[in-house]
């Protein structure tokens, strides 16, 4: 570590260096000169050396908290899992942080031909067919991504990715890092934001994750079936709550104007979402048009209370209750379902503070921050309140274009400022204190320039109680200049920043593929992996070798195959011409890291199977003759050998 | 006659070509063989087994029983069912993966009496086999275990007998393979030996700790044992030092919630032990600036760490790669820098936090030359201290070290053994007294202890005990010294301890010839030789070489010595050969008629020789003797002499050593202590200063005083009364 420390010209930061500056210079004044430097010098270096024979050198390396090794020796295991959105890529990437190397691509709502994701039968089941076996969609466009909580932190359990284009949420299992359930929303487009919750608002014992809220941006009919396309006052938004764990939809609240971004809050009695299109405009002039816009906020017990007392509707073939969440509708705070809190002007972001005492909306075309305490907000949804605007306790300049809030655990907040390209690093109590008017209080604490128009921002653990308050990383759009040219396409730039000190320092950039845009870092601690299968979770798995074999029901085959390295178990195996074939492989080798793939030419098929994994195809055989289908995941010093013929009769 | 030379010569060739395919051939017998399905499941597995061949004489078998599965194998005696051991299938008991991380399938006999009788393996899937070592490395390396008995510490590396432990030829290249054979081996035959009653099942209580309360520091897990560190230096594996450990291990046991806190700390510390089930163990190792890598990689393929086990009583316990969790780091205040990290998971049953175990590092020396490894174990123990343990430690009976057995195996020898080195140590130390009685016609008083003492050295020392002091020893003294001390090799053998001690001590108070002239077995046996030889009518024959020649010729037992030392650097095994130069092994350990006849002609020749001249092995040959003697120059105490020795020829006349020379200094690192000259010394018909006092005195009619300390008789004063006194005095 000691090379590769981040040394900050912030004095607090390195006590020792400037301690040996200190001695330096007074050695030099008092003349008793080069020596004594030199010997503080020695003794600055010193430690480096483990004394021989001694119980124990200082920590270094390998992870002692508060270090930040951005360049891991080999061998050496980065301290966090950076979890990140992929955009229109349609994936989840994983990195180890903070060296932001990527350790695992996730396919999630795109078709990724290394992992066979969309060709095996498995994962299209997850992604969902139409009638005809083929894949519904196979774009997605992944915003935010987001864990499972337990005790207001992160569990490892899962984390929820949403795909905007066609209004799904994905859930990826934190053990495989592999997605294993797509939910579509209905009567929804422009699913945007997405947040789990932290506690259960109606059983406040279960203090973990049992819902995932989804913010709809787009306004649609309701439903969207060909009527009311020109009536734009008859669109409307939907936020959706998706149950954790069997991730069905469970219930939809009608609201006014539209939500991206959303919040959750750690006693789990409230979710909210930004607004920044309370016009319900068509048109981007029309949704500029009002000066505030809003954050809404919703009461999770109330309106499962409603469903159960039965007061919801349907929309259209949906199955779905939906509850009517508009202003209209909950005028008496008392029994309403929602509230609004006015933000200024089209707002973008709004994130929890760790503490769980604020929520934080950016106003995006208004240069501001907006803090809204959420006692009050529940204050006044009991009735103790007289007025949702005092649940506002501060709304501050911040600069140009702030879009996300992220925390790091001492009190301050770090916004990105898009148009300025800036972050800025500001202090909540400071800036409550400024509103409530000590104007001579100084809120800003930072500012640094990111390279260039920062979107999301993420510091580690920074949306969990447990905010860590090391280092950031921050989304920026453009990277123009920042890495090599490769043709007029670049790639986004994410950039670490350090925020260990006052001061915040550019520590890294990196080049990411188009285009994550929100991410969350998570201690390794939090993360449990699975490092094999387990053959029984497969019903479809061919668990011996002698299952092998073909077998036939009228023109439907079934092929059942196991891996072994460096084998098949069939040595060929032959279909008729014309024949739905069905391919089920078990990789039935357990050494950790031996997968095996497995590619048919000419059929455009290929997949992996994990260790003790099991995965099927189906195809039909339409093209006679001899198809070496061979391994294509290196797995054996006879990898190359390892093949199988199928023979496709004519 | 041209054609035929050539058809010859082809011929040779076709027949080297098929003797070179041959094994190539055989290469690949049982790699990836199909096996009868029938072999993992029917009742009657020999049918489907050659169990015959890993239980030589057995007829019949039965089916499969016990949990997990073995077979009885019976011999028919005069038409009854003998039972004469047991067959088990590898696979029937554990699935431990060899290199290819498939296991090596191995039909496995055992005698009634727990021995290995049979070893064949079925089926294997090592590439490694198949690629570059032939399968016959591994059928050798198998047969290493027969007549093993299964309860035997049996590692892969060197023997250490002092520890109990029975080392076995690795297979350089395919250590993952032998690792894994040998625990499939251990676990097969114990599993079944402890279900035929042959071993007693181990049963450790799980341990219960107490709750967390304390946030132990790294020093304080230290200075408690919680850690431990297990350090191998380069030297011990052969290679050479670049100022770091060849490997620099720390260790310890993470279950325990306080030591797992302190390491792990919370986050860590719960999210491990939510992977393990119960009955599981977590431990962790970190390494820092080591020459090598205590992972290895043979985990990469076949999933095995081939590097370190785990090790509870007879019970072993090896990683795979499932075994394996990240070590993140370690909370621990003030914990050590690390480079390599791990938390290995002990699956086994049988393994018991409450009781001690030893983490065992398996290192190898690699031959530059000829790429071919040799192994070696290092092990630490670990024990968690009783505040970790709820009740404390329990209590553990441990067998005695070897070496303590053979000293209670041996009480009486080592106390008839001490009385001897006693009392002929006595007896010296009462020299004055005994020389005194004797005299040069009747030295018995002197020679009854002496011939005592080498009847019982020949007798007992040497041929019974076998006790016979070597060079080889002091061989492995330089080496302990300069690498490294191990009492327990020393203790091992008690009379050769305590005999050394004694040399130690006498050589430094009286010179060598204590040891060598009244105790050597061998050094008395030469000279009794050539006592009898003179009592028998030999002594015409008898004869010593001149003085110039000897003086010249005994130097050559110190170049034998430097010599054995200088080879020793090289190689301890050579030294060791040439340390044949000396006849103690042919004489007592082997038997003069036991070994090929250069050794016994040697042996024989050197006591043959000694009949006619007085210890030609010693004065010339013996390397012991020569490394004896150069300590004996600073002994404390020498014999007498006086004024008249420097012209006076007459001791150094009847001198069997040849230790005194012309000007009457005796050559202290040549004398045997025989006490020739001192029985001289005092006598006053033999020492001609004496003598011719006694005369002068006679003719003078004046008394003979007694012979005072210096070895002249008391001088005759004027005064009478001081006569009286001094005669009293004397």
């Amino acid at each position: 570590m000691s090379t590769q420390d981040i040394k900050h010209d912030d004095q607090d930061m390195v006590p020792g260096r400037r301690k040996f500056l200190n001695t330096a210079a007074l050695a030099g004044l008092t003349g008793a000169g080069l020596s004594v430097g030199l010997s503080a010098c020695k003794q600055e270096s010193a430690p480096v050396a483990p004394q021989p024979g001694a119980a124990a050198a200082p920590a270094a390396h390998a992870g002692a908290a508060g270090e930040l090794n951005l360049h891991p020796a080999p061998g050496q295991l980065d301290t966090y899992y950076g979890v990140w959105s992929g955009g229109h890529s349609g994936e989840v990437r994983i990195l180890g942080l903070p060296s932001g190397r990527e350790i695992k691509r996730v396919p999630t709502f795109n078709i990724d031909c290394m992992s066979g994701w969309g060709i095996t039968n498995e994962s299209k089941a997850i992604i969902g067919t139409r009638a005809d076996g083929n894949l519904r969609y196979k774009t997605g466009d992944t915003h935010h991504v987001h864990g499972s909580y337990t005790d207001g932190t992160y569990d490892g359990r899962y984390f929820w990715v949403n795909d905007k284009i066609h209004g799904r949420v994905a859930r990826i299992r934190g053990d495989i890092f592999e997605c294993d359930r797509i939910t579509e929303i209905p009567n929804i487009q422009g699913f945007h934001g997405i947040f789990p919750d932290k506690r259960d608002p109606v059983d406040q014992s279960v203090n973990r994750t049992t819902r995932v809220f989804c913010g709809n941006e787009f306004h649609i009919p309701h439903p969207n079936d060909g009527r009311d396309m020109d009536d734009t006052s008859k669109y409307g938004t939907l936020f959706t709550c998706v149950d954790a764990e069997t991730m069905e939809v469970r219930w939809q609240c009608r609201v006014d104007g539209n939500m991206d971004l959303v919040a959750t809050s750690y006693n789990g009695r409230l979710a909210a979402a930004n607004q920044y299109n309370v016009e319900g405009g068509a048109h981007y002039e029309d949704m500029m048009s009002a000066e505030k816009d809003a954050c809404v906020f919703f009461d999770v017990a109330r309106i499962e209370k409603a469903i159960k007392d039965g007061r919801f509707t349907t929309i259209g073939d949906s199955k779905v209750p939906v509850v009517d969440g508009t202003r209209g509708a909950n005028k008496d705070p008392k029994t309403a379902l929602t509230c609004y809190v006015p933000v200024p002007k089209n707002p973008h972001g709004v994130n929890a503070s760790p503490d769980g005492k604020y929520f934080i909306c950016s106003g995006k075309l208004s240069p501001t921050g907006t803090v809204i305490e959420l006692a009050k907000v529940e204050a006044f949804l009991d009735g103790t309140l007289d007025d949702i605007n005092k649940s506002i306790v501060a709304e501050i300049e911040l600069g140009l274009g702030p879009l996300h809030t992220t925390f790091d655990g001492r009190g301050n907040a770090f916004t990105t400022l898009f148009l300025d390209s800036q972050i800025v690093k500001w202090n909540v109590d400071a800036a409550i204190k400024f509103h409530a008017g000590d104007k001579n209080i100084k809120y800003v604490v930072d500012r640094i320039d990111v390279q260039y128009q920062p979107g999301h921002i993420s510091a580690d653990m920074g949306e969990t109680k447990e905010a860590g308050g090391q280092f950031l990383a921050v989304g920026c759009k453009f990277s123009k200049d920042r890495f090599l040219p490769v043709g007029p396409l670049h790639p986004e730039n994410e950039q670490l920043i350090d925020i260990r000190g006052e001061k915040m320092t550019m520590l890294a950039d990196h080049p990411v593929y188009p285009e994550p845009h929100d991410f969350v870092i998570v201690k390794r601690e939090k993360i449990k992996t699975r490092q094999v299968f387990n053959v029984d979770d497969f019903p479809n798995a061919v668990k011996d070798p002698k299952e092998s074999g073909v077998f036939r029901n009228g023109n439907k085959v079934t092929v059942k195959l196991v891996s072994q390295a460096p084998a098949y178990s069939l040595r060929e195996f032959k279909v008729k011409k014309g024949d739905e074939v069905t391919l089920i492989l078990t990789n039935l080798d357990k050494v950790e890291d031996l997968t095996h793939g497995f590619a048919i030419p000419k059929y455009d098929i290929n997949f992996i199977v994990n260790p003790q994994e099991t995965k099927s195809v189906t195809f039909k055989a339409d093209k006679p003759g001899v198809y070496w289908c061979y391994c294509t995941h290196f797995c054996h010093a006879l990898h190359l050998e390892m093949r199988t013929r199928m023979i496709v009769e004519r | 006659m041209k054609a035929l030379r050539l058809l010859s010569a082809i011929a040779g060739r076709l027949a080297l070509c098929a003797t070179l395919l041959q094994p190539a051939a055989s290469q690949a017998d049982t790699y990836e063989v199909k096996l009868p399905p029938e072999l993992a499941t029917a009742p009657r597995m020999c049918d489907y087994a050659p169990c015959k061949d890993v239980i030589p004489g057995a007829t019949t078998f039965s089916e499969r029983k016990g949990q997990p599965w073995y077979v009885e194998a019976y011999k028919d005696e005069a038409g009854q069912k003998k039972l004469l051991g047991y067959v088990m299938l590898s696979t029937d008991i554990t699935d431990i993966p060899a290199y290819s991380g498939k296991p090596v399938v191995t039909l496995i006999g055992m005698d009634t009496a727990g021995k290995f009788t049979g070893v064949k393996i079925l089926k294997h899937s090592e590439p490694i086999l198949l690629l570059g070592i032939p399968e016959s490395a591994l059928v050798k390396f198998n047969n290493q275990y027969l007549g093993k008995f299964v309860g035997d510490n049996i590692e892969i590396g060197k023997s250490r007998p002092e520890e109990n432990l029975i080392g076995l030829d690795a297979i350089t290249g395919a250590t993952v393979t032998v690792i894994a054979q040998n625990q499939v081996m251990m676990t097969s035959g114990s599993e079944v030996a402890k279900q035929v009653g042959i071993l007693k099942p181990v049963n450790r209580p799980q341990a219960r700790f107490p709750v967390s309360t304390a946030t132990p520091s790294w020093a304080d897990l230290v200075a408690d044992g919680s850690v431990q560190r297990l350090t191998v230096k380069p030297e011990e594996v052969g290679l050479k030092s670049d100022g770091r450990p060849y490997m620099d291990l720390w260790f310890g046991y993470l279950n325990q919630p306080t030591i797992g806190h302190a390491i792990l700390g919370k986050d860590g510390y719960d999210s491990l032990m939510g992977r393990l089930k119960e009955g599981e163990h977590a431990i962790f190792i970190v390494a820092n600036n080591s020459m090598d890598s205590f992972k290895g990689s043979g985990f990469v393929r076949g999933g095995l760490y081939d590097r370190v086990q785990v090790r509870q009583d007879k019970d072993g316990f090896t990683f795979r790669d499932l075994d394996y969790v990240n070590l993140w780091g370690i909370s621990a205040a003030g914990a050590p820098a690390f480079n390599e990290s791990a938390i290995f998971i002990i699956r086994g049953k049988s393994f018991s936090a409450a009781y001690p175990w030893k983490l065992v590092f398996l290192g190898n020396k690699i031959d530059k030359e000829t790429a071919a490894k040799t192994f070696a174990n290092f092990d630490r123990e670990y024990w968690l201290a009783d505040k970790y343990l709820e009740g404390g430690r329990p209590v553990v009976v441990k067998p005695d070290p070897t070496w303590l057995k053979v000293w209670k195996d041996k009480v009486v020898e080592i106390i008839a053994f001490t009385a001897l080195l006693l009392v002929i140590a006595a007896a010296y130390a009462s020299r004055d007294k005994l020389v005194r009685r004797a005299d040069r016609k009747n030295k018995w008083p002197v020679n009854a202890f002496k011939y005592t003492g080498w009847v019982l050295s020949i007798g007992f020392v040497g041929f019974y005990a076998m006790a016979q002091p070597s060079i080889t020893q002091v061989l492995t003294w330089f080496h302990s010294l300069l690498f490294q001390w191990k009492w327990e090799l020393f203790l091992s053998d008690p009379l050769i301890f305590i005999f050394w001690i004694f040399i130690i001590v006498t050589v430094f108070v009286w010179g060598r010839g204590l040891f060598c002239g009244w105790l050597c077995p061998f050094g008395s046996l030469s000279e009794l030789l050539y006592k009898i030889g003179q009592a028998v009518g030999l002594k015409r024959f008898q004869f010593h070489l001149p003085q110039a020649l000897h003086d010249k010729l005994k130097w050559v037992k110190y170049a034998v010595f430097f010599g054995l030392l200088a080879v020793s650097f090289f190689s301890m095994g050579l030294a060791e050969q040439l340390a044949e130069v000396e006849p103690f092994k042919t004489t007592f350990l082997v038997g003069l008629f036991n070994r090929s006849w250069p050794y016994t002609l040697f042996a024989g020749g050197l006591l043959g020789l000694s009949i006619f001249t007085e210890r030609p092995f010693c004065k010339y040959l013996c390397p012991l003797g020569a490394a004896l003697a150069m300590p004996t120059t600073f002994r404390w105490f020498g014999l007498k002499r006086k004024d008249e020795c420097t012209s006076c020829k007459a001791c150094a006349k009847g001198c069997g050593s040849l230790a005194i020379d012309t000007k009457g200094n005796i050559d202290q690192r040549e004398c045997m202590l025989c006490l020739d000259c001192m029985v001289l010394y005092y006598d006053d018909h033999a020492c001609p200063p004496l003598a011719q006092e006694r005369k002068r005195r006679d003719k003078a009619g004046q008394p003979l005083t007694p012979i005072n300390g210096k070895g002249y008789f008391i001088p005759i004063h004027p005064a009478p009364a001081n006569t009286k006194k001094e005669g009293a005095a004397a």
